[in-house]
């Protein structure tokens, strides 16, 4: 499915698109560029927020879910007329969804220039571990 | 390199007749060629588009070019001005992940700007990622009010 994302562009990217209905509504919003690498003990998230600042951004994570909210800082000021728009001004919202596999005490994030480096560690739950045999 | 065009409404005097000063074909056409320049060069690039978005608007006094570019530090941001065109090029570098020393990115693009503008106070700052250029405007070209007296 991402191969096909990646052919056809506009298939990744939905403008305006309502939040899963288990989260609160957030109106029109956009998904993030965003990628993630296993690592032995932890996931390493990044995620692409041009134009927010740590001021705006959420990042939620419980049994299921981890999810990212991030508003733009930026207003256009009064007097500007946009001659040609390519990005818009909604939301970035990302639902990333596990099943219990992170430890969400010990998640660790930074934002800087507009990407969000997180540090997810697995849950012990889910740490492959030796079992003896008797 | 990709050109990015946008047509500016004809003339300060008579008022545009188009709802939208834009061609209503340009949306699909810029998704054609992002398709195509996915397909022919490589499928699993490492970032997610080869371009950026790029914005441009105007008040009074200057015009503005904003650019998406999270990720790129300030030093590898280049923008020059030259022949009406705009060019912004940036490096991102990637962390080095296991296996692979660091990798480093490259995008380019160019804007077409109005041709009147003060070459020697164009300003750019980059903010949580995102590049402002200030093109000032020059004299000539900002909307004056003429005052014609009744008789």
């Amino acid at each position: 499915m991402s191969l096909f994302n990646t052919l056809i562009p506009s298939f990744a990217h939905w403008p305006a698109r309502r939040g899963n209905g288990a989260a609160p509504d957030l109106g029109p919003t956009v998904k993030p560029y965003y990628e993630i690498q296993e690592k032995p003990e932890a996931y390493a998230l990044t995620v692409h927020l041009p134009g927010v600042a740590k001021e705006g951004l959420e990042l939620t994570a419980d049994a299921n879910t981890l999810t990212v909210v991030g508003r733009r800082a930026w207003k256009q000021p009064e007097g500007w007329t946009a001659l040609f728009r390519e990005s818009a001004d909604v939301l970035f919202e990302l639902v990333l969804e596990h099943d219990n596999a992170i430890d969400a005490e010990k998640i660790q994030a930074e934002l800087k220039d507009g990407v969000l480096r997180a540090s997810l560690p697995k849950a012990e739950a889910i740490k492959p571990r030796k079992i003896a045999v008797g | 390199m990709r050109i990015t065009r946008y047509i500016q409404p004809a003339g300060r005097g008579f008022a545009s007749v188009l709802p939208f000063s834009r061609n209503p074909w340009t949306g699909l056409e810029s998704e054609i060629d992002r398709l195509f320049e996915t397909a022919l060069t490589d499928f699993a690039g490492v970032s997610a588009a080869r371009q950026f978005p790029v914005d441009v608007y105007e008040d009074k006094d200057n015009t503005y070019v904003r650019a998406e570019l999270p990720g790129v530090n300030r030093e590898d941001i280049n923008v020059e001005l030259a022949d009406g065109y705009l060019t912004v090029t940036a490096a991102r570098k990637i962390p080095a992940a296991e296996g692979k020393g660091e990798e480093s990115c490259s995008f380019s693009r160019s804007v077409g700007v109005p041709e009147a503008v003060q070459t020697d106070r164009v300003v750019a700052t980059c903010e949580n990622g995102v590049l402002t250029v200030t093109l000032p405007k020059r004299e000539e070209a900002k909307p004056k009010k003429i005052t014609v007296a009744v008789k």
